[in-house]
């Protein structure tokens, strides 16, 4: 009672903007996973393993905690949310 | 959006089940309300029912990769499969237990031998059904 939900967000959607705009599917393609996985995990329906976490940073070349962010308070740039709920892998 | 060839997988598998189940199921119910309690024309009925899912699938999948580009299932893939899974095995194991029970009794095999068959259906159509709501509400 009265602890507020923690929330994962994730910037993809902005990398994917800031590198040619890049598609979901040719994200999917580079770290491994379904243009349907992309497109959840951006929509944060679902949250990641920690690897594909990782592969996600490095093909956008930045570190992880730019792509995604714990915590109650929104950065700046972060463009989506997800409940706890939604289990990590 | 568009679905994955996964989700269409599971769609396929559902259908199949559904019509496999119907299919089985109504002459076997004939059967079974008649009397007939020896296993052999039961065991010709299950052949042809899993030929025929087969031929579902099959013709399912076919069509399916037509439409979209094959790929392998992923981690979301494996951890909706997983937690369906998890959930179904109930179904399964319910029925599992209450055949053991029947046979425990002097009834007829073939009564737990359907309790068992359709007990197996079911979790399959509550694990592909539990899939697709993942899919569709996100996981």
């Amino acid at each position: 009672m009265g602890k507020a939900d923690p929330l994962i967000r994730n910037t993809i959607r902005t990398l994917r903007f800031h590198h040619d705009q890049m598609t979901q599917r040719a994200l999917a393609e580079k770290i491994g996973v379904t243009r349907q996985t992309v497109n959840a995990i951006e929509g944060g329906k679902y949250s990641p393993s920690l690897e594909v976490a990782f592969r996600i940073a490095r093909a956008f070349g930045v570190p992880l905690e730019q792509v995604f962010q714990y915590g109650e308070a929104a950065p700046e740039e972060a463009t989506t949310t997800s409940s706890p709920d939604s289990r990590p892998a | 959006m568009s679905t994955s060839f996964e989700h269409k997988s599971v769609w396929i598998t559902l259908v199949s089940l559904i019509v496999v189940l119907v299919a089985y199921s109504i002459p076997a119910g004939y059967l079974l309300a008649s009397g007939i309690t020896i296993m052999a024309p039961y065991v010709g009925l299950f052949i042809a029912a899993v030929v025929l899912q087969i031929v579902i699938m099959i013709f399912g999948h076919i069509a399916a990769a037509l439409v979209s580009r094959p790929e392998e299932a992923d981690e979301r893939d494996r951890l909706i499969e997983w937690r369906s899974e998890h959930y179904s095995s109930w179904v399964l194991g319910a029925g599992v237990f209450m055949a053991m029970m029947l046979l425990a009794t002097p009834i007829a095999k073939v009564w737990p031998t359907h309790l068992l068959l359709v007990s197996m259906f079911l979790a399959e159509i509550l694990k592909a059904t539990l899939r697709l709501v993942s899919y569709r509400r996100g996981f």
